[in-house]
């Protein structure tokens, strides 16, 4: 059992692989590039030369390709003494044309071609664009740069060995003085004199590594952080498994004492504090409060993150459906062919035929000549906005219940277990809750872990119409805004809980028949 | 001799007569002739209730296809007069005169709904009808090697597990910034994965019954896979195939809203994106019509194909022919 889970477990993890890599290839190699700069105002301002300059410059944040301007090899070297401060001066001040380049800068130039070129890279010169005779057009000024694209295996592997990072004590590049851990009873946070114990880091990216709090589950840990993509456009510059599981809302304020010993009202949480370097001394906001450079703080929101919010809606959905969507179905299959079961078939039919999209506006035109609010407001404490959102998705999933279960009952109801269990003087509800139910649960049962995990992608077309904050819109947003970084984090995000709900339901349905058995010998 | 026969309650063809003996009818064998598709015909019209949808889903098709051929629909006709925009049934009706083009009310442009709902039906259905005759031809050959051979088996098992976790809402959009977003692109990106999936249903069900005994039987007497596969496994298969065909064209004009509704369907005007352009009309009173429309017919037309295609698959199920 052990064993076979484990084969079954590496094959997901391979396949795994392979979707990321087909993803990459989709979002990085097929695409249209240019594509990225269709909303963007700052691409449509600029012109010439420099729209080409910014053009790579973006497509290396994006992480299409390794972007290098003359001036940054010349910065590089200068840093590390290879060439003087004048030296630098003269040599980035290259011609409008390569013949107008001084000597110096000719000779630099031609090194910087000659290093990037053996290095495979493309050295990209654009000439002067000139209005009239000594002015630039606008934009027009000459520039030197070289790129190269990010082949797949490298994105790859950096992808991968980047999706768990552990914090450690070396993390900070800069000086920080002391680097070291220390373990206090006490928690500054809470002011220094009530028991809380935290491990604190110096030189870690976090502050906190480990501390106690008063949310579920009381203790948190900053030590291994996942990384699943950063956004550029979604969310910029986070973490797509920060978008879906930070709070959102507005801001819950609380008296709060910060490193300096100044209390004032706010929404931020200091145990979530990362290092950010030269911060301290940038701004007297932070002088003020803080001691060191662990400025950077998430705040406090009121409410459930996106992934919180498609769960607690998905599972509710789901218990509902099972609950309505099991009896229905064995009774549809008890009373087959008699007014109960056209009923539940005419409902089926209904909800397998019409496009979703149809019977979830069907479902919100009825829910709000009922009175019911239709779209979702986070502020509101009301808890009826949840009921439509509810009900939109456990009827459907409820249909498809009742329709396998019913056809799953009837199969077995002409075996001979179950006529032997007839004649053997059985009622037919005994029967029917006893031995035909059981036989017919199992592959019901099969996918309670998939439904139960699929809660948490969300739905899309659920949260498109009633404005659910969830993370079912995440894909075609990203999609929508050509955030690669996303894409790419949420199909993994996507095909990890696929495996895994795959492998629940297979230990879930050897457990409950014994019949089942993953071991080879008894295959 | 009938007086006789009226006391014990008989009619003289319930007595035995004598019958000639003919030497050429001897000769034939007779079993009552039984035809595979007849049968299915007659258990199909049996029904009287399927007559009436087959004559509703005819109507409706012919309509979708004829009714855009025959009506000059201008979309943008009405754009500059701002009186006859969102406009309800009675009111259409009003400003235009009575014609079957108003009794549906007018959209945005003020354009006739009634015809807007049409013509997107006949773009919407020939979709659904293309992509189902390519992933079913597609999915039922490769089903049934997939299912025979014991080495494509383990490469294509392999192949559908990576391939069903790429989000095929990425694939689409894909293919769409590849080609645009125009009616062939479409049929492209739901077929280039689409057929992998009914592929995988077929193999399922030529892995259950590659098996029997009959078939066993049939390889043991030299029988070649070839015709195992037509005679023994086909006809086996085509109730199967057929309730398929059933889910499998209504799920394309689903989609096809579906991909609309998320902004990332056809270009052209179809049901999907009628449905996704009227969103906002919805809730806006007197507009109802133009939202409600596409969607009810959309609605329809997936109901009768599903019924049909349900009911013909259970006809074609030898297993009700008795």
């Amino acid at each position: 059992m052990t064993k076979y889970l484990l084969k079954r477990l590496l094959h997901g993890l391979i396949s795994i692989i392979i979707v990321v890599a087909l993803v990459m290839i989709m979002v990085y190699s097929l695409l249209d590039r240019n594509h990225i700069f269709a909303k963007d105002t700052t691409y449509s301002h600029q012109s010439n030369n420099s729209k080409t300059v910014y053009m790579y410059y973006k497509w290396e944040e994006y992480g299409y390709l390794d972007y290098v301007p003359y001036a940054d090899y010349l910065q590089e070297m200068a840093d590390n003494g290879q060439i003087d401060e004048e030296t630098r001066n003269k040599a980035v001040a290259f011609g409008k044309t390569a013949d107008d380049d001084s000597e110096i800068a000719g000779k630099y130039v031609e090194k910087f071609t000659k290093h990037y070129e053996d290095e495979g890279y493309t050295v990209v010169r654009l000439d002067a664009k000139m209005q009239g005779k000594n002015k630039y057009a606008n934009g027009g000024q000459q520039q030197l740069f070289a790129y190269k694209d990010v082949p797949l295996l490298k994105r790859l592997w950096s992808y991968f060995t980047g999706i768990i990072t552990i914090d450690n004590i070396n993390k900070v590049e800069n000086d920080v003085g002391e680097r070291g851990l220390t373990f206090t009873l006490y928690d500054p946070v809470y002011g220094g004199d009530k028991f809380s114990p935290a491990i604190m880091g110096n030189g870690t990216k976090s502050k906190y590594l480990l501390y106690f709090d008063k949310k579920f589950p009381f203790i948190h840990q900053n030590i291994v952080s996942i990384n699943l993509g950063k956004s550029y456009t979604v969310n910029q510059g986070i973490d797509v498994f920060d978008t879906m599981t930070t709070s959102q809302g507005s801001y819950v304020k609380s008296t709060i004492t910060y490193p300096t010993g100044l209390k004032e009202e706010s929404a931020d949480d200091l145990h979530t504090a990362t290092y950010m370097a030269n911060s301290l001394h940038s701004s007297l906001v932070f002088e003020t409060r803080y001691v060191d450079d662990y400025t950077n703080v998430d705040t406090v929101k009121n409410n459930m993150s996106k992934i919180g919010y498609s769960f607690v809606i998905g599972v509710i959905a789901s218990i509902l459906a099972y609950l309505v969507g099991v009896p229905l179905g064995i009774l549809m299959a008890r009373k087959k062919d008699k007014l109960i079961d056209k009923i539940g078939t005419v409902y089926i039919v209904f909800i397998m035929a019409v496009p979703s999209l149809a019977y979830i506006f069907l479902f919100k035109a009825i829910g709000g000549k009922m009175g019911l609010p239709t779209t979702f407001d986070m502020e509101s404490s009301s808890k009826l906005m949840y009921i439509l959102p509810i009900v939109s998705l456990a009827l459907p999933s409820g249909a498809n219940l009742m329709k396998w279960l019913r056809r799953y009952m009837i199969d077995q109801m002409n075996s001979d277990y179950v006529k032997f269990a007839r004649s053997g003087g059985l009622t037919e509800g005994e029967i029917f809750s006893r031995h035909i139910l059981k036989n017919a649960a199992i592959p019901i049962v099969h996918g309670i872990p998939g439904t139960v995990l699929g809660a948490l992608v969300g739905a899309i077309i659920t949260e498109r119409v009633y404005v659910v904050p969830g993370a079912g819109n995440l894909l075609v947003e990203a999609i929508g805004k050509y955030d690669n970084g996303v894409i790419v984090g949420v199909t993994l995000f996507y095909a990890l809980l696929t495996v895994i709900s795959l492998v629940l339901g297979d230990i879930l349905i050897s457990k409950i028949d014994p019949r089942i058995s993953f071991s080879s010998k008894n295959r | 001799m009938n007086d006789e026969l009226e006391k014990f309650g008989l009619s003289g063809e319930e007595l035995f007569s004598r019958v000639d003996h003919d030497s050429v009818d001897s000769e034939k064998i007779t079993a009552p002739k039984y035809s595979y598709w007849h049968s299915v015909f007659r258990v199909f019209f049996r029904k009287k209730i399927n007559i009436v949808i087959l004559v509703l889903l005819a109507a409706v098709i012919a309509f979708a296809y004829i009714y855009p051929m025959v009506g000059d629909y201008d979309k943008f006709a009405n754009l500059m007069d701002s009186s006859a925009k969102h406009l309800s049934p009675s009111k259409a009706i009003d400003r235009f005169g009575f014609s079957i083009h108003w009794i549906l009310g007018a959209g945005a442009a003020g354009n006739s709904t009634f015809d807007a709902v049409w013509h997107g039906a006949k773009i919407s259905i020939s979709l659904a009808l293309i992509c189902a005759a390519i992933n079913m031809t597609i999915g039922v050959i490769v089903g049934a090697i997939w299912g025979f051979s014991k080495k494509v088996d383990v490469f294509m098992t392999e192949i559908y597990n990576i391939i069903a976790n790429i989000p095929y809402l990425l694939f689409i959009s894909v293919m769409v910034m590849l080609f645009s977003a125009g009616f062939w692109t479409m049929v492209l990106a739901l077929t280039a994965t689409g057929w992998l999936s009914i592929a995988y249903f077929i193999r399922t069900q030529v892995v259950i019954i590659r098996d029997r005994e009959y078939n066993l039987a049939s390889r043991c007497l030299g029988t070649s896979t070839i015709k195992i596969a037509m005679k023994n496994i086909l006809p086996f298969m085509t109730s199967i195939i057929v309730t398929l065909i059933a889910t499998e064209i209504p799920s394309y004009i689903s989609y096809e809203v579906f991909l609309s509704y998320v902004g990332m369907g056809l270009s052209d005007m179809s049901l999907g994106r009628l449905i996704y352009e009227a969103e906002s009309a919805m809730v806006t009173p007197g507009w109802e019509f133009e939202f409600w429309s596409p969607v009810v017919l959309a609605s329809v037309i997936t109901i009768v194909l599903y019924v049909v295609g349900q009911n013909l698959g259970d006809a074609s199920d030898p297993r009700t022919h008795m």
